[in-house]
């Protein structure tokens, strides 16, 4: 079974759920809200092996022995389990819970789009300086990327307004690009692999001279965006 | 160049500035105590990274700094920003300045001691365990449960047990007691993190690219860190490794992307050894004041590239 994870609103988790079990790959679909309410919890690590267990509220049971893939939509921890901690130990107890959550994501078996890290549940949420360095060092064509004390540090996390111009997802070893940028699919290839990223969406736009260009990454793209053929890569991969 | 990042008295710090000076290296200290005379400004383009770092008085190329050694306390909490309101112009400077120097630290070029990312795996114990086994180090039987029920099964097929935190916060190992059965129910609210309590010595071994230097301690609390605190002791002494523990000691740093390391491990009274966790940022100056190890200047010669 293929584990989707996702907050309740993420339009483009349903999308892929649906695409998947379509392209006969079985899904189990849990919402940040099913692993909020959830009850019983059980990881171990050690010489005995690595289990992970855990009961849904509506009797669904996750396993490291049912799982055998990971969709993972979930950045962070699940909003719903953010909103139930309070008190003056939330901090605390939000360092835990993440802690937590990388390890048994970590520890489930099969394909994992994205692996876990420290710096994000669905790959490492990087920073446009390193996203702009290794767009350069896999050899896109980018904008430079300048940086210093006068600027704001928060600026460059505000979301973009509106999608980009253009697009490419590297799924696995593939990559579905939009027209006028298939020409980058090599250094797309490239730059997945040196980001340690199985699921990528990469964006461009036109830069002044009218030449493509990366603007960002992201290993939370919008799969919609890839339609049937992302759908078709996305089940390539989680096939027995 | 080196550069030397964070407060200057500071031991760790203080002691690889000492090495750097015996062995005639040139570095600067950047001190973030006089983050108000800072400045850094910088460029990554189709040509590489260039910027000029601009330092109470002095500017230099950032293509000059080829080795750092980071012990950036978090910027925030400086004593010189006391006082100083949200949002005010020192705080917004000493956040900017401290986001660009850390962006920049990630991506530049050198022998970085240590970047950031590879950090990460201490936030997470579970997780760095896993990473662990895989470079052929044991570890020890652990469950992270929210079941009281589990935790009972746990305790009667291991003996005594201990509990900690799962993430970096808050990190102090403590026995599980009378007092933690009778609120055991608790953890319903927060998954906790419980390991079988391993009889035997604490090892900490430092690794500094390919040298290592492990000691000893004997201590009468289970966490010898805060030995004293709880009315105990603890003897450090340097020691000598079996060569495949050292080997697997230095290939899990490698592996891990850290120049620096100070490895926790138990050596159990049949001669196994199990570890603990890697700690990214180790305060080394404890055990070297303890044991005349020469940690520092190892860090000084990684840092000149004469190691």
């Amino acid at each position: 079974m293929v584990l989707i994870l996702c907050e309740e609103v993420d339009f483009a988790a349903a999308w892929a759920a649906e695409r998947l079990r379509e392209r006969g790959v079985e899904v189990e679909f849990v919402t940040g809200a099913d692993l909020a309410a959830a009850g019983r919890l059980e990881h171990r690590v050690g010489a005995d092996g690595i289990t992970f267990e855990l009961e849904l509220a509506d009797g669904r049971r996750l396993s490291r022995a049912r799982v055998h893939g990971v969709l993972n939509r979930l950045s962070f921890l699940p909003a719903a389990c953010v909103r139930r901690i309070g008190g003056p130990d939330r901090d605390y107890a939000l360092q835990e819970y993440y802690a937590l959550y990388l390890s048994w994501l970590h520890a489930l078996a099969g394909p994992k789009l994205n692996a876990p890290t420290p710096q994000g549940l669905c790959g490492n949420w990087r920073h446009p300086a390193s996203w702009a360095a290794l767009a350069m060092q896999a050899d896109l064509p980018a904008e430079p990327y300048r940086q210093s004390s006068r600027d704001d540090p928060m600026a460059v996390w505000q979301p973009g307004a509106g999608s980009a111009p253009a697009a490419a997802f590297v799924v696995g070893e593939r990559v579905i690009a939009e027209p006028p940028v298939q020409e980058f699919n090599g250094p797309c290839r490239k730059l997945a692999a040196a980001a340690g990223a199985t699921l990528l969406g990469i964006d461009f736009a036109p830069g002044a001279d009218g030449h493509w260009r990366f603007i960002g990454a992201t290993v939370l793209p919008d799969l919609v965006r890839g339609g049937p053929p992302l759908a078709d890569a996305l089940a390539q991969v989680f096939r027995p | 160049m080196i550069l030397l990042c964070g407060i200057p008295s500071e031991s760790p710090l203080a002691m690889v500035a000492r090495e750097l000076d015996a062995l005639g290296a040139a570095y600067r200290v950047l001190n973030q105590r006089k983050v108000a005379a800072h400045d850094i400004a910088w460029e990554i383009n189709g040509a590489g990274i260039a910027g000029k770092l601009h330092l109470d008085g002095e500017t230099f190329a950032l293509a000059e700094i080829d080795a750092v050694y980071i012990r950036l306390m978090d910027d925030r909490i400086l004593p010189e920003l006391e006082g100083e309101p949200e949002g005010s112009p020192a705080r917004r400077h000493a956040r900017g300045f401290h986001d660009a120097l850390l962006r920049w630290l990630e991506i530049a070029p050198g022998r970085m001691v240590n970047r950031s990312e590879p950090q990460g795996s201490n936030g997470s114990k579970p997780y760095q365990a896993q990473l662990i086994q895989t470079y052929g180090l044991r570890v020890p039987e652990t469950l992270i449960t929210n079941d009281p029920a589990a935790v009972l099964d746990f305790q009667r097929r291991h003996g005594a047990i201990i509990y900690k935190s799962i993430s970096g916060v808050r990190s102090i190992v403590r026995a599980f007691g009378e007092e933690d059965l009778a609120r055991l129910d608790h953890i319903r609210w927060c998954p906790v993190q419980f390991q079988g309590l391993l009889p035997g010595t604490d090892v900490r071994v430092h690794v500094i690219d390919k040298d290592a230097f492990a000691t000893e301690i004997v201590s009468d609390k289970i966490d010898y860190r805060y030995a004293k605190r709880a009315g105990g002791s603890a003897e450090l002494r340097a020691t000598e490794l079996p060569a495949d523990i050292t080997e697997k000691c230095i290939a899990l740093t490698r592996g891990l992307g850290l120049a620096f390391a100070g490895i926790d491990l138990k050596r159990t009274p049949d001669g196994e050894f199990f570890c603990f966790e890697v700690n990214p940022s180790p305060a080394f100056s404890y055990y070297e004041a303890n044991t005349e190890q020469p940690i520092a200047r190892a860090v000084g010669r990684y840092l000149a590239g004469t190691n």
